[in-house]
């Protein structure tokens, strides 16, 4: 009885010194934590680490939970930042209208696929909602064929990998899908989470990572990863599609062609910032690209929350828009119209 | 009736415990009172899982507010955490009994404690790890030898998993049981010339045959309630009912976990809410086996009883 | 003649049957009992392996900045919020336990173990989905210690309970009697002569809680949240980072240096899981034996 009696007083203590101690170093920093997309993950592991060197007492978490999480935690106020490939959706803006969309970088998705001896292989919008639909099953369907005349289909079954988690990856993916494809518009439309179509062969990955985990693992698949895990992708052995875009050419995501896609919509950019640059007008112009945003509220519960906010938000798109960073994740910085927007909706953060 | 303070001080500790499970059976209920007037009764039979779409404005049905083509089934999950238990104790049950048996009468007695100890000890093993184990050298295995599609995740590796997990509570229980046999039982049965193992096979298991379904039922409460070791292996099957052993599939658990944030995606929040009819089906389903387990285990010595 | 010998065949032929059947049910079983000990070994060799290449002093002396450096911030989460969930645990299963030992022998008593079952075999996820809505949410605590702790701690006291039931039942009623004889009130007959009686079995019981919560992973993710850095004293309001989150979310990120952090936490959690576990058990042989 006695140990147990010590036990008990021993925890208390160790509480009380844990709580002190950990007071002590909450006195001197706001402690902000950010969470969400994979695909702006890499980049935020790039931001934190140079920011907190430059900038002593910055204490921000990074944590990769899914867009849809990012979303909704900054919206309830789990997290400061919710980091997303999507914009909130207008019924989100008119339910929380204190809430921000600001972008931050522009990135891109690729489509990968695990086809051994095939490379440059060329696809679209309808046939990619064919596979995904369950209507074209094998690579060497008569679609994919004519797309890529004289490449050695493999005949075998597709093996079509998705995220399960809410994804912005999702969001541009399937915005690509609904905007080049009128029957994937009419049946899934696009979101962070969509109903994906009975596949008996369909894969549920979760993250940017777990895609390239499951589509390296599993040869004859396919699978959308976000551009900043390229490097990681190819290492994998992953091949890199060619995508059509709204002109009819077949595009590879390259620094030019979505930069193309980027500067094609910079200027109709509207000041809340919520716009998609999936499958755009653009010359040479890659279809999915994105603008990744932080989802912030601009009410934040104390004025040192706000000014830390504003002070990385600030930082991150100014320094933070380096092609130093930009280039190590094959995002591209901002244009400088789309920076002010940027800086002006932080601007807002309280 | 004196005023004893010590005894209602740990009267009132205790009530603690109910009352937890109360609060949580009750919000349970109440949160998901929405979703289970707008789901019905489609909700069990149907396959597939539709959050709507969730960037158009929320429309409203029988009065409720959801997203636009918002339809939620949960066939796919139901059917994924009854497949993946079931193939779990049917790899489970043969391998615990004959663990037990070889535990209890073959090895000799030095060792034994040692080796029991071993096998309560996978028990205690945490899912992560379980799961981190399954992604590292369960997966690649049956992708390279087994599935034809090269897909290793999936309803086998789910189930292998799960068999680990609970084969140490069947066995164990087992074990056990066989150790408090009565001499007489085994020893009239050498008598009458069995083998050893007849004397085991023939003799002591029907004795302990209650004692046995009771664990297995139990092992099955578990398995059903396996939420992270399942998430990392199971490949996230989503609108389809598994198909073959390597059909991707999901279980109500590890829906759950991963389909949270999507739900909290959605501004009518229906889904959340739906989320909580999920969470209350698993507890319901989990509570029923639980339950038969007690039965069973209590049954059996009532029917003892009766009998001596 | 010929009727007794062709007897002799028959029986030999059936014995031979019974033999063989019996040799192959014998080697049957201890494959069994192989199959259900080598998984063990081998993820206890993974883990061992790929944790102990892992590990370095770097690891417990850095926090955990993106996927990369130390799992001091992890390390510590998770041994603050096992302390705060025993905190809680350990005073209501242990007067639980107490209650039903000694005065739960009616109706009531009998009410309150069965729902502390029901309260066992409830998946972890439910209460982890409860907490979430109620806690994080409803109360508006945010990703916080104290709904991590409260989560725990729910679901560890039935554990507490059952097992100081158990372990008071076995002292001798002749104990208690005397001490009550020699005029002792209630709570030094239960603090002075009873508990301390079985205090063996109460501190295994608290120990096995201990080991349940460390290994802990779906009730946490939705209340804990994560963070980089090592606890700042907040109760409500701050994430906490625990080490079986590093377990299932790093072995998914594609570089090696997360999948180095992710063995080593899961070393460091089989580690304190394993020795609990192992050495309770040895306790309670020697307690059985003595």
């Amino acid at each position: 009885m006695k140990i147990l009696n010590n036990l008990l007083r021993t925890g208390v203590a160790a509480l009380a010194i844990a709580t002190a101690a950990g007071a002590a170093h909450a006195q001197t920093s706001v402690p902000l934590v950010e969470s969400g997309s994979s695909l702006l993950y890499p980049l935020f592991n790039l931001w934190v680490p140079s920011y907190t060197a430059t900038h002593p007492g910055a204490d921000i978490t990074t944590t990769s939970t899914g867009s849809g999480a990012g979303i909704a935690q900054s919206i309830k106020g789990l997290v400061q930042i919710g980091a997303s490939d999507a914009y909130l959706s207008d019924a989100m803006v008119k339910a929380h209208p204190e809430m921000l969309s600001i972008p931050l970088a522009i990135s891109s998705q690729a489509v990968n696929y695990n086809l051994p001896g095939v490379t440059n292989l060329k696809l679209s919008g309808p046939i990619l909602a064919g596979i995904y639909e369950g209507k074209i099953t094998k690579w060497n369907d008569a679609a994919i064929a004519a797309a890529n005349p004289g490449v050695a289909l493999p005949d075998h079954v597709i093996i079509p990998i998705h995220r399960v988690d809410g994804s912005g990856d999702t969001f541009i993916f399937s915005q690509y899908l609904a905007f080049s494809d009128a029957g994937w518009a009419a049946s899934e439309h696009y979101g962070t989470s969509i109903s994906w179509p009975a596949v008996s062969t369909a894969i549920g990955a979760n993250g940017n990572s777990g895609m390239v985990t499951a589509a390296a693992a599993n040869p004859y698949s396919i699978a959308y990863i976000g551009v900043s895990f390229a490097d990681q992708a190819a290492k994998a052995g992953l091949g890199q599609a060619a995508l059509l875009d709204k002109h009819g050419e077949y595009v590879l995501p390259t620094a030019e062609t979505i930069g193309n896609a980027a500067s094609s919509v910079a200027a109709s950019t509207p000041a809340d910032e919520r716009i998609s640059i999936v499958f755009t007008p653009g010359e040479n112009a890659y279809p999915i690209v994105n603008y990744e945003y932080a989802i912030v509220s601009s009410k934040q519960p104390a004025p040192a929350i706000g000014s830390a906010i504003r002070d990385f938000l600030g930082w991150a798109l100014s320094d933070g828009n380096n092609m130093s960073f930009m280039s190590k994740v094959h995002f591209l910085p901002l244009p400088a119209a789309v920076k002010a927007l940027s800086q002006a909706q932080v601007d807002k953060i309280q | 009736m004196k005023f004893r303070p010590f005894r209602v001080s740990v009267l009132l500790l205790s009530l603690l415990i109910p009352a937890a499970l109360v609060a949580v059976v009750f919000f349970l209920v109440a949160y998901s009172g929405q979703a289970i007037l707008f789901n019905g009764l489609h909700f069990m039979t149907q396959i597939s899982w539709n959050l709507g779409d969730l960037y158009s404005d929320p429309v409203t049905v029988n009065g409720i507010s959801v997203p636009p083509g918002a339809n939620y089934g949960i066939l796919v999950f139901i059917a994924g955490t009854l497949a993946s238990s079931g193939l779990a104790i049917l790899i489970a049950v043969p391998l615990s009994v004959g663990a037990a048996i070889f535990l209890a009468e073959a090895v000799p007695h030095r060792i034994r404690p040692a080796l029991s100890m071993l096998v309560e000890l996978v028990a205690v093993v945490p899912s992560v790890v379980f799961g981190l184990w399954g992604i590292t050298v369960l997966i690649p295995l049956i992708g390279r030898y087994l599935s034809p599609s090269g897909n290793g995740y999936g309803l086998l590796a789910a189930s292998v998993v799960l068999a680990l997990m609970i084969t140490p509570i069947i066995a164990s229980t087992l074990y056990d049981a066989l150790l408090q046999v009565p001499k007489e039982n085994r020893e009239s049965a050498f008598a009458l010339g069995a083998t050893h193992f007849e004397v085991v096979a023939k003799a002591m298991l029907p004795m302990v045959r209650t004692t046995l379904i009771g664990g297995i039922v139990l092992a099955l409460g578990r398995a059903l309630g396996e939420t992270m070791a399942v998430l990392m292996v199971s490949g996230g099957g989503i609108n389809i009912l598994p198909t073959s052993l390597f059909s991707p599939i999901s279980t109500i658990a590890s829906f759950i976990v991963s389909q949270l944030d999507s739900a909290e995606s959605d501004p009518t929040n229906m889904s959340v809410r739906t989320l909580s009819e999920i969470a209350l089906v698993l507890f319901l389903i989990t509570l029923a086996v639980n339950a038969t387990a007690k039965l069973l285990s209590s049954g059996a010595l009532n029917v003892r009883k009766r009998q001596s | 003649m010929s009727a007794s010998a062709s007897l002799k065949v028959a029986r030999s032929a059936q014995e031979l049957r019974r033999l063989t059947t019996s040799k192959l049910g014998w080697v049957a079983c201890g494959l069994a009992l192989l199959l259900v000990i080598a998984p063990l070994i081998d993820i206890v060799g993974v883990v061992t392996v790929h944790g102990v290449a892992a590990l370095s002093g770097k690891l417990f002396t850095q926090t955990t900045s993106g996927t990369a450096n130390g799992l001091l911030n992890a390390i510590e989460g998770t041994f603050i919020i096992t302390l705060s969930a025993m905190l809680i645990a350990v005073p209501v299963g242990i007067g639980a336990g107490i209650h039903l030992s000694e005065y739960g022998k009616n109706r009531l008593g009998g009410i309150i173990r069965f729902l502390s079952d029901v309260l066992t075999g409830t998946p972890s996820i439910v209460l982890g989905y409860f907490a979430y809505i109620v806690f994080i949410i409803g109360f508006g605590w945010g990703f916080s210690l104290a709904a991590a702790a409260i989560t725990i701690a729910i679901l560890i006291v039935p554990y507490l309970a059952r097992i100081t039931e158990l372990a008071l039942q076995q002292v001798p009623n002749p104990m208690r009697e005397a001490a009550y004889a020699l005029g002792a009130k209630d709570h030094t007959v239960v603090f002075k002569v009873v508990l301390p009686a079985a205090s063996a079995g109460v501190i295994t019981g608290a120990l096995l809680g201990l080991a349940i919560s460390v290994g802990e992973t779906a009730p946490l993710i939705y209340t804990a949240g994560w963070s980089d850095f090592t606890w700042d004293g907040r109760f409500t309001h701050a994430p906490v980072a625990y080490l079986t989150y590093v377990i299932w979310t790093f072995i998914d990120q594609p570089d090696a240096h997360s999948h180095a952090l992710a063995y080593a936490a899961a070393f460091l959690v089989m580690l304190v899981v394993l020795a609990i576990n192992i050495a309770v058990r040895l306790v309670v042989k020697r307690t059985k034996l003595a």
